[in-house]
């Protein structure tokens, strides 16, 4: 299984590899560029009209031969893209992501002022999604076709139909618009500084109430089902009628036996819950204004800034290939029947 | 071949479970009812009258070419104002004349600005705005009606170019295996790690998408999910004892796959359909939230997001659109959880 598992993560290389390619290539073929936003910037100086202009025949006029060659080999525009993305990925190697052409900083530096939030939401979500879920699943499974279980089971349902962008717009507008109850938005209040420490967590979690319902809705019916579906299917297998049968009492069947069984699909999503971490959802992030790591890459993208895009893209992908080797080693650490890489997996 | 094919009794008890379950049921006919409805939707949104008697001619100018104010007497050229029309005749009590209009006598794209008051404007009945107005004055219900059926339009063709490239590949890579298999597993993987919504955001900004350029590359990001079903499911099948029975009655590739896998992979592909087209409807919804979807002034509901979310002080723009949203997905949802559960083959296996 070892050997499976080395072969896994030498696999990452390669789709690393692929993914950072394509996406490399896509921002170099696609017109619209640093360039041509320089270029638009330049001329939108000199004309002063907001037009639409077409940008390669016209624009070209407001800026010189030199200065576009000048530009060009700012922005490493100046080689063809497979060059380019070989420099790129040689820098990539050294741990230098290149520099934002929006704020002219280390894009390292601009992603790991961003961690904090993220890593904030993305562990708050983690351990409410697994305190809430859990004995949620339990409660509902003992209790199948109770009222009880009926009435999560609607709540529950209300959040996995719906994406997470429309229970956040929803909220946004009940709760923090017309009702006033919690801010529009942002991580912390403008006084922040100010504030004892106390205040500032009261603060935090203040802010933090609306994306962070927005932000489980989704994960707690998955997680929810999935705990009371498993534990169902072991409470009505063999092994449990024989420890009940032999007098064992029901509880202890339950949390000893039955549970232990159930919390192995459970494990399966743990290694994924590492790029949760990191990637949040940019449009959950950008209706509430959190400077995130979603919200950052969306900002980018829309600015065009790509080396920030690419620097997000590497760390969220890297992030995303070992999580899913992790969710496989923790599978085969809860549950030893299971064997990878023997018959063809 | 027989005239009218019977389903066979698997299917047959399949479906009778699904009607069994009513909330799936029901929602699936409320949906199927809302689809054609909207399909129609110039007869009942529009602002286009549906019948004009006048002067003894009837006129019916919802589709088809349009008809000039001089037609009906008006001192105008341009296209008839028929709700206008409408109180102009009823000003004239002494003449048969007369208009009938839809229920919501707008469409989609007009902009409708009373005097002296600025879009958007609050629901209103007297002037027949029962959603309000959006920022520019359009009628919100059209926008919604209209978007609506953009929306459904393009998650189900979405849903026929996703399933067509992923059930063909799928049930390749399963059925040959081996290194046309490894090479597509490897493709899937790359392509299932682009963070799709980027590359489409990319694109998206650059080429000002319409419907078909939009859904090309929907589709060229997401036919991932269902070839990697089928792959697995035509992988099961493959092994089992009724394919190795036909293989040994001499039963040809095309007769394996297309008479005995794909009827036994059925189940996989209907009960993904909900989901698919609650999926296509959020996506498309969240890219024209974003802006990066279709171009205005397509009727979108992400749109109606995006202009709700900056009008807060109008609570009826995000209201409204979040009120259908939720209705339609929990409906699409309900039906899928039923399908899941008719389809569910624990329920009616034989064997194991």
């Amino acid at each position: 299984m070892t050997s499976y598992f080395i072969r896994r993560l030498l696999l990452v290389i390669p789709t690393f590899l692929g993914i950072t390619l394509l996406v490399f290539a896509v921002t170099r073929v696609v017109p619209g560029g640093p360039i041509e936003r320089a270029m638009n910037e330049a001329l939108l100086a000199q004309t002063d009209s907001a037009q639409m202009i077409d940008m390669n025949s016209v624009a070209g006029a407001a800026l010189s031969e030199d200065q576009l060659a000048e530009l060009r080999a700012y922005y490493g525009f100046d080689k063809p893209w497979h060059e380019s993305y070989v420099i790129w990925l040689g820098r990539v190697m050294q741990l230098d992501l290149g520099m934002s052409t929006r704020y002219t900083e280390p894009v390292w530096d601009i992603i790991k002022n961003r961690f904090p939030i993220s890593i904030f939401y993305g562990i708050t979500t983690l351990i409410l999604t697994y305190a809430v879920c859990i004995p949620l699943g339990i409660a509902k499974a003992l209790r199948h076709n109770s009222v009880f279980d009926n009435a999560t089971s609607a709540v529950v349902f209300f959040g996995y139909a719906l994406p997470g962008y429309v229970v956040a717009i929803a909220l946004l507008t009940a709760l923090a618009s017309a009702w006033e109850w919690f801010p529009l938005g942002g991580f912390v209040s403008d006084n922040f500084d100010q504030l004892s420490t106390l205040d500032q967590a009261i603060d935090i979690l203040y802010h933090a109430t609306l994306p962070l319902i927005a932000y489980l809705a989704g994960s707690f019916a998955v997680m929810t089902f999935m705990v009371k579906n498993s534990l169902m299917d072991n409470l009505s297998s063999d092994y449990v009628r024989t420890a009940i049968a032999k007098g064992m009492p029901f509880k202890r069947a339950v949390f000893r036996h039955a549970l232990r069984n159930s919390l192995i699909p459970v494990a399966t999503s743990f290694g994924q819950l590492i790029s949760v971490i990191i990637s949040g959802s940019f449009l959950i992030e950008k209706i509430f204004n959190i400077d995130g790591f979603g919200l950052l890459g969306f900002e980018s993208l829309v600015e065009r800034d790509y080396p920030v895009v690419m620097g997000i893209l590497v760390i969220s992908s890297l992030l995303f290939l070992v999580g899913n080797i992790l969710s496989d080693i923790c599978v085969a650490i809860v549950d030893p029947r299971v064997k990878f890489g023997e018959n063809g997996s | 071949m027989k005239l009218r094919p019977q389903l066979n009794p698997l299917t047959q008890r399949q479906l009778a479970r699904f009607r069994s379950l009513k909330r799936g049921y029901w929602s699936a006919v409320i949906l199927l009812i809302t689809i054609v409805l909207s399909s129609g939707a110039e007869l009942l949104v529009n602002s286009r009258a549906l019948i004009v008697s006048y002067e003894g001619n009837w006129f019916f100018p919802t589709y088809g070419k349009y008809l000039p104010g001089s037609t009906f007497g008006l001192g105008y050229e341009y296209e008839t104002n028929f709700r206008e029309l409408k109180v102009f005749f009823e000003r004239q009590p002494s003449n048969s004349n007369w208009v009938i209009m839809p229920l919501v006598p707008y469409n989609a794209f007009e902009v409708d600005l009373p005097a002296s008051r600025y879009p958007p404007n609050a629901p209103s009945l007297s002037e027949k705005h029962y959603l309000g107005t959006d920022t520019t004055g359009r009628d919100v219900l059209a926008r919604l009606v209209y978007g609506f059926r953009i929306a459904i339009s393009f998650a189900l063709i979405l849903l026929i170019c996703n399933y067509t490239i992923g059930v063909a590949l799928g049930c390749a890579m399963g059925f040959w295996g081996g290194a046309f298999d490894l090479f597509f597993q490897r493709v899937i993987e790359v392509w299932s790690n682009v963070p799709f919504l980027y590359v489409i955001m990319i694109i998206a900004s650059v080429i000002i998408p319409n419907f078909w350029t939009l859904m090309i590359v929907m589709v060229i990001f997401g036919w991932m999910s269902m070839t990697w079903y089928m792959r697995t499911s035509t992988y099961k099948e493959k092994t089992r004892a009724y394919v190795l029975s036909a293989r040994a009655l001499g039963a040809s590739n095309a007769r394996v796959i297309f008479s005995h896998i794909l009827p036994n992979s059925i189940s996989i592909i209907v009960t993904f359909v909900p989901f698919a087209i609650a999926g296509g409807i959020t996506s498309l919804t969240a890219l024209d939230y974003l802006g990066f979807g279709l171009p205005p002034p397509t009727p979108s509901w992400g749109e109606l997001l995006s202009q709700g979310t900056s009008q807060l002080e109008s609570p009826w723009l995000v209201t409204s659109v979040v009120g259908a949203m939720v209705a339609i997905l929990l409906m699409v949802t309900y039906v899928g959880e039923a399908v899941r559960e008719a389809f569910d083959p624990k329920k009616f296996t034989y064997y194991e």
